[in-house]
């Protein structure tokens, strides 16, 4: 079957850069990972790896249980959908398709139904005798999967397909995506840099950070309990709020910049005079001021999105940026101050220093 | 977006240009427009009188058979060099391209040949093959090769073919090189997925991706062939032996200054002419249209 296991996988350019470095993952047969984080992370590096494009400096890759780190690209049954879709510009779109199914000594009669019913499945039949250059984006992005769904491979590996679309195609194709895992059952490795394709497809998500892993885990794992201060951050948009202080004796206090300090209807789960980052998501603060904390926002500006306001301003006395979420359309005026609560189960605590998750 | 300057002044922009139409009008036109009034005259060697004949110059060039033996010599002369010089220049621009992608010191030691004059050029091969001197001679005699270009005519062609294609090498080079540079690495990377063959990515992948680079530099070898290797054929063969490398070029000097048969010299510049001008046209409209996959 085609389980992927990445044991210690690291990787060194010529020259010295080290893009990669132990990452260590479990890939289930059938899965959809998203690969996730900032550009320059090491994502593509990663699947360029597993694709054999890069060779692999330290480390294992298992593709089923065959060891691939030394295997040729065409022989680890995979395919890959570039994100400039490399098409052969001088073929046609058959031609493209048909390409690596010669290339494999396939007889006529398979390639022809296997273009079909990939053509079929990606509503391609119009231009099968087009040049790559006669078609629009979202369909060259389309003959690209069409190219990789005909062979049939064990896993399928995109680095950022989309990330060359307008935002009402990336919408369409991404729905297009999740369904067409479904119906081939594949193994699906699909790199992002944008955390809201990879919650969106992902049956789990490995967020990476200069060359390492931060998570692994299920898009609302790391949503809900995201395990360093960074996922925190990456994660969920508008960005989680974070209020930097000092955790007082009795632990029910926090306090900020030295003079102002919020309090807590229950001790904090961390040791007095730890040095924490109290994260919370700016959906999570409500108007009502109840619940475990109380705190004040000085308004500087809002922003109207219809289904949503978004409040940004500061933290009274404490000048920490803070934005919240309310619903529906809300008024409000720069200069006023919004009391706001929070639930207990809704704080993020995290170590000052290694942004490790506290609680 | 592009900055156009504009004169104050309309007459600067034309003084500007006086001296390179000076020059063309001096050296392109006036000698074309002799060469083209010649052509339809008989004249005595001393230039003391001439007479009109109309197109015999022509009608009889037509009716020589060295002549024509040197249009034949002249296009497997033309289509050695180019297919040459152009697969070895290709060669070495595909091992370039793996090998350093950056470093320029390796480029720098291929373009030497192109600054080498074009007599030079002969000198140097002329030295290397000369059957009593040279040491490639000397080479080819101990491999079993009787090597004497003096008096082998198709040793000789064969000599002026490599000396010509040598010198070209490194032209083609520097375009084929940005040729492949061009061609995004993910495509030969795709074929590579797609199960190709190091051999296949080059033949089916990079090989039609050069094709506009190729046809661009097929024109500009021919060119170069046709019209070009007078002086290195001067320096070498001389046309020797008998006729066998007297192409074109080397075929209107000879008639002209050897033989001073200045009408039919004149014939055959206005032959050449018209096919620099057809080739010219042929790369223009190609240029136009540029790609052509
Ligand atoms: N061919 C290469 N040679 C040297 N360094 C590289 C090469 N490719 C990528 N890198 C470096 O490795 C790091 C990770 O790159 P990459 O995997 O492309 O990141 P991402 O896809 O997450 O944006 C970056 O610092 C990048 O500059
Ligand atoms: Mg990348």
């Amino acid at each position: 079957m085609a389980e992927l296991s990445i044991t210690g996988l690291g990787k060194t350019y010529p020259g010295g850069v080290q893009a990669v470095e132990g990452v260590t993952a479990e890939i289930a047969d059938g899965e959809f990972i998203v690969l996730v984080g900032p550009s320059g992370c090491g994502k593509s590096t990663i699947l360029r790896m597993i694709a054999g494009l890069e060779t692999i400096t330290t480390g294992d890759l298992l593709i089923g249980d065959r060891r691939v780190n030394n295997l040729e690209p065409g022989d680890r049954d995979i395919a890959m959908v570039f994100q400039n879709y490399a098409l052969y510009p001088h073929m046609t779109v058959r031609k493209n398709m048909e390409y690596g199914l010669k290339n494999e000594g396939l007889p006529r009669s398979e390639i022809d139904a296997r273009i079909a019913e990939a053509t079929r499945t990606l509503r391609l039949e119009d231009y099968l005798d087009r040049k790559p250059r006669q078609l629009s984006g979202g369909q060259r992005q389309r003959v690209a999967m069409g190219r990789a769904i005909v062979r049939d491979p064990k896993v399928f590996l995109f680095d950022e397909p989309l990330s060359n679309l307008d935002a009402k195609l990336r919408t369409q194709l991404r729905a297009e995506l999740k369904a067409l895992h479904k119906r081939l059952g594949a193994t699906f490795v699909y790199v992002t840099h944008d955390q809201v394709e990879a919650m969106s497809l992902a049956d789990r998500i490995i967020i990476m950070n200069a060359g390492r892993v931060e998570q692994i885990g299920l898009p609302m794992d790391l949503y809900l309990r995201p395990a360093t201060r960074f996922v925190a951050e990456f994660i969920g948009s508008p960005a989680m709020n974070f209020v930097e202080g000092t955790v007082d004796p009795d632990r029910r206090s926090l306090a900020v910049n030295g003079s102002h300090s919020l309090r807590f209807a229950e001790p904090l789960p961390a040791e007095p005079g730890h040095k924490i980052a109290l994260g919370i998501r700016p959906e999570h603060l409500t108007e009502v001021p109840a619940g475990a904390l109380s705190m004040e926002l000085e308004v500087d500006f809002i922003e109207q999105l219809g289904a949503d306001t978004v409040v940004h301003g500061k933290l009274a006395g404490a000048n920490s940026p803070l934005a919240v979420r309310l619903h529906g359309v809300q008024a409000g005026a720069a200069g006023s101050v919004v009391t706001l609560g929070c639930e207990m189960d809704n704080l993020h605590l995290f170590d000052l220093g290694t942004g490790q998750r506290l609680n | 977006m592009q900055k156009r300057v504009v004169f104050r002044s309309r007459l600067l922009p034309y003084l500007l240009v006086a001296p390179q139409i000076a020059v063309t009008v001096v050296f392109f036109f006036w000698p074309s427009y002799q060469a083209l009034e010649s052509s339809f005259f008989l004249e005595d060697a001393f230039g003391f009188s001439r007479q009109w004949v109309g197109l015999l110059n022509y009608t009889e060039l037509f009716d020589d058979p060295g002549y024509l033996r040197s249009f034949r010599t002249t296009l497997i002369f033309g289509l050695s060099v180019a297919f040459l010089a152009m697969s070895l220049a290709l060669a070495l621009a595909v091992a370039a391209n793996r090998v350093v992608r950056a470093a320029t010191s390796y480029r720098t030691l291929l373009i030497w040949p192109y600054a080498v004059a074009p007599a030079l050029a002969g000198v140097i091969w002329y030295f290397l093959m000369n059957p009593s001197l040279g040491i490639v001679a000397y080479w080819l005699q101990n491999a079993g090769v009787d090597w004497n270009h003096y008096v082998n005519g198709d040793q000789a062609l064969l000599l002026v073919i490599v000396a010509a294609a040598w010198k070209q090498i490194s032209y083609n080079f520097l375009f084929f090189l940005a040729g492949l540079q061009s061609i995004p690495r993910s495509l030969i990377e795709a074929a590579a997925i797609d199960r190709a063959t190091p051999f296949q990515r080059f033949w089916t992948i990079t090989f039609p991706l050069l094709t506009p680079t190729t046809f661009f530099l097929l024109v500009v070898n021919l060119v170069y062939a046709f019209f070009d290797t007078f002086a290195l054929i001067h320096a070498t063969t001389e046309g020797g032996p008998v006729d066998a490398t007297s192409i074109l070029v080397f075929r209107v000097y000879s008639t002209g200054f050897v033989g001073q048969d200045y009408g039919s010299s004149a014939a055959q510049s206005v032959i050449l002419m018209a096919l620099v001008i057809a080739m010219t046209i042929v790369q223009f409209r190609y240029v136009e249209r540029k790609v052509v996959y």
